[in-house]
């Protein structure tokens, strides 16, 4: 199975005055394509901080990361902010715990934001159908984030991260909002994305039942792996 | 969807927040629009108010009374006269749109009044002069009949009152048997013409023995024309002084330019706070957003996208007050017309708020302006924020 | 030349009133002492057909004028100015006069009058005519001392006809020209008649009002 994404003593420090806070300590790792990755760990472990870095979000402080075998961050260099937010745009999609959606635009509409920004993705109503319908959202294309539920909003937001075909779903607590039975409806979505749709899946998590539909596991404690 | 439909959209989220800046606006531009109708309204009433004097400059010879009500406080003596032809070359200038001739006589009537008065009569000349004073209407008859030496008369209204005279009545000029017909009575102008009393230039000359000599050459001057330089050939001729309009609208102007500093004050004052407010409610609405912002970065956004959806913002924040502004401008144009009338010292016939293309283009652009100048610094700041911060001040 | 400026731009700018034309003296100072040499003051009034009792009344006074008011001067709405002349609290007289259109141009045609209504003298304020001299002259004013309406409520200013015999003895100075002589007899005749509606109508109703309280 290929690589897509390469991790070598990925570091980040935060400084919190004279004190160095070790968020990511040397962590070096492989994801492959078409897995499903969960990443646990306690609060504070340095979980969102690791999807950030791997997701283009932020810079490490040291250490190596390749996508797609493209060198992304190095001792030697780092890449423009332009050509990272090409990658995000090529790559990722990115669901929250939060929907971060608009609320003056439709769900149709908050799909389709992405588009504004780049110009190169053509979504036609065919993919943008499609999408809705595998997300079982089509018949609320046209309301608005305030008359949908927290599942569908979640769902929503998912559809949205999904418009640009990533390759890669960087999905940080997307459940944390959500009750039980919502919450198990996402995993099954995040399943059947990965399963159908050959989305790679990067999944972090508390809820260790959600954990579960990940086929390999990296596992945090203040900023080391402890295993993967 | 586009950049503009969510910047458009983006500012319905707060409606009322939104309706107060553009309301702002609306008001500042009602104001500048209103400011600037006037300013070119009130020159232009005012130009063709001077306009219609006919001409902007009187050459009289030197010491000559060219009013007849000075003439009049004069007892009807002090005329001085220039000969017909030292004038006939001024019609050359390139400067001169045209002239007419005019000889301006007074002579004692033993018939006025217990112990006689004197009476003012204005040889014109029925070519040039009807078309120099193109606000005369009258109200009976016509000018004469293009002969310069025909026993007629037209009056002023006032004039005709006093002479009890409509057209066809004779009239005898004093010390003089010779019979003048009345052909035309003129509507009251409210100027010194009310009371005059019109002859063709010769029959002046002619009756009261004044051949070849006029008191006064009105120049009418093209509009390119620049006065000053002209008034200063004029000067060149000999024996004449040169009595210019141009002043009598130069004390109007430094009336009204006093006045035009503290309106122009209030309005500069208006736009101040429509920027300002502009300033506040983008700002705030960037910092209401500052999580989105990110997400919106995470999803391919780059900084200059995020400065153009916020500038859009403004700009159709001030675009629509500007466009209100201008119609609201429009629509009370002559109410503020009605207060600006009450307030002003003067105010001349016409529309003295005129609002054009000209002016409702400039409002607009310096309104949108003016809002572009606001927004950069909401667009600059919101544009630097990182897809980071705003992920990380939720989670970490 | 500032002040002179200003008369410019008040005439260029000036509202632009409407009124007809009345009839005043040019001094009333120097006048009202002419005629009334023992004068101490006089008072000035405004009256007019319009505001004395309008279109009615101006159909009385066509009526004894036994005249229409003609042309674009000779109107209901005209200012007539009345002088009441006094010596310390006593009326002396009044003094008044009216426009009338003559051959070469408007009549001022004025008349003093006794307190009883007496003409006592006749005087063209205005008066422009090949013949003026002789019109203007003391002998043919003094025609109309001691005339009163009564004597001109026959005549009629159309035919220049009738009249009392003190009025049919008014002499024409210029016999040849006849208009601005009849032209004065109507002026007479309408400044009798209004005078005597302005004036002396009004004082008996005054009167009438206090016999009555």
């Amino acid at each position: 199975m290929s690589k897509i994404i390469e991790a070598e003593n990925l570091t980040k420090i935060y400084k919190r005055g004279a004190e160095k806070i070790y968020a990511l300590n040397n962590a070096t790792f492989s994801i492959n394509k078409g897995e499903i990755v969960s990443v646990t760990g306690p609060s504070g472990s340095g979980k969102t901080t690791l999807v950030n870095v791997l997701g283009c979000l932020d810079n490490p402080t040291s250490g190596s990361l390749k996508i797609e075998g493209r060198q992304i961050f190095s001792a030697n260099a780092n890449l423009s902010e332009a050509e990272l937010t090409r990658i995000r745009r090529n790559i990722f999609g990115y669901v929250f715990q939060k929907f971060f959606l608009i609320p003056t635009l439709t769900v149709r509409e908050n799909i389709l934001l992405p588009s504004v920004f780049q110009p190169e993705l053509k979504t036609d109503d065919k993919n943008l159908n499609r999408i809705m319908e595998n997300l079982d959202i089509a018949k609320r294309k046209y309301h608005l984030p305030s008359q949908l539920s927290g599942g569908e909003m979640q769902r929503v937001a998912v559809a949205r991260a999904l418009i640009n075909n990533p390759s890669v779903l960087i999905a940080d607590e997307p459940t944390g909002n959500l009750d039980s039975k919502r919450s198990d409806e996402i995993k099954d979505l995040l399943v059947n994305l990965n399963k159908n749709h050959g989305i790679t899946v990067v999944l972090v998590t508390h809820n260790p039942r959600l954990a579960q539909i990940g086929n390999s596991f990296i596992e945090l404690n203040d900023g080391k792996l402890e295993g993967g | 969807m586009n950049i503009f439909q969510l910047a458009y959209k983006n500012l319905l989220r707060r409606k009322l927040r939104t309706c107060f800046t553009v309301a702002g606006i609306t008001l500042s531009t009602w104001v500048l629009v209103t400011l600037l109708g006037f300013n070119k309204g009130y020159e232009n009433s005012l130009n063709n108010d001077i306009d219609g004097m006919g001409f902007q400059i009187v050459l009289t010879a030197k010491g000559c009374p060219y009013e007849a009500a000075t003439l009049m406080l004069k007892g009807g003596t002090g005329l001085r006269y220039m000969p017909q032809d030292i004038v006939q070359n001024v019609d050359n200038a390139k400067e001169v749109l045209q002239t007419t001739q005019m000889l301006m006589h007074a002579e004692f009537d033993p018939d006025k009044g217990e112990n006689g008065g004197t009476a003012v009569y204005m040889g014109i000349d029925p070519l040039t002069y009807p078309l120099m004073k193109p606000y005369l209407k009258f109200k009976q008859g016509q000018w004469f009949d293009n002969d310069n030496s025909a026993d007629e008369i037209v009056l002023g209204y006032e004039a005709a009152e006093l002479e009890q005279r409509e057209i066809g009545d004779l009239m005898l000029l004093p010390g003089s048997d010779r019979e003048y017909k009345v052909v035309g009575i003129l509507n009251r102008s409210g100027t010194q013409d009310d009371g005059m009393i019109f002859l063709p230039l010769k029959s002046v000359q002619e009756t009261f023995d004044k051949r070849g000599l006029i008191t006064m050459l009105g120049i009418q001057l093209t509009r390119e024309a620049d006065a000053a330089a002209f008034e200063e050939e004029l000067y060149k001729l000999p024996d004449v002084q040169v009595v210019s309009m141009a002043q009598v609208k130069n004390t109007i102007m430094s009336l009204v330019s006093s006045a035009k500093v503290i309106v122009f004050a209030i309005a500069f004052i208006a736009f101040l706070i429509a920027m300002s407010g502009v300033l506040n409610t983008v700002l705030m609405s960037v910092f209401e957003r500052f999580q989105e912002i990110g997400i919106l970065k995470s999803m391919g956004a780059l900084p200059k996208d995020i400065f153009k959806m916020i500038l859009t913002e403004t700009i159709l924040l001030c675009a629509g007050g500007g466009l209100c502004g201008i119609l609201l401008a429009y629509a009370f144009s002559g109410i503020s017309e009605a207060a600006i009338r009450y307030f002003l010292p003067f105010a001349p016939a016409g529309n003295i708020i005129a609002i054009d293309v000209k002016i409702i283009i400039l409002s607009f652009f310096i309104i949108t302006l003016t809002g572009i100048i606001g927004g950069i610094y909401p667009a600059f700041k919101a544009a630097n924020i990182r897809p980071l911060d705003s992920i990380r001040s939720d989670s970490v | 030349m500032k002040k002179f400026l200003m008369f410019i731009i008040l005439s260029v700018l000036s509202l632009k009133l409407f009124a007809a034309v009345g009839c005043d003296l040019n001094d009333p100072d120097r006048d009202v002492k002419r005629f009334f040499p023992d004068s101490t003051g006089y008072k000035t009034e405004y009256a007019s057909i319009a505001k004395s009792g309008g279109q009615e009344l101006l159909k009385k006074v066509e009526a004894r004028l036994q005249d229409n008011f003609q042309g674009l001067y000779e109107t209901i709405d005209v200012p007539y100015t009345i002088y009441t002349v006094y010596k310390n609290k006593e009326i002396l007289g009044y003094i008044h006069g009216i426009n009338q259109k003559g051959r070469y141009g408007g009549l001022q045609v004025f008349l003093t009058y006794s307190p009883q209504g007496t003409i006592v003298n006749f005087y063209y304020q205005k008066l422009t005519s090949k013949k003026s001299k002789l019109l203007r002259s003391a002998d043919f004013a003094k025609q109309f001392a001691g005339l009163v309406l009564e004597d001109f409520l026959t005549y009629d200013p159309k035919s220049a006809e009738g009249g009392s015999q003190k009025v049919s003895a008014i002499k024409n100075p210029v016999p040849e020209d006849s208009v601005d002589f009849n032209a004065t007899l109507r002026a007479v005749k309408k400044n009798l008649i209004l005078t005597d509606i302005f004036v002396f109508n009004k004082k008996e109703k005054t009167n009438d009002k206090k016999e009555a309280k």
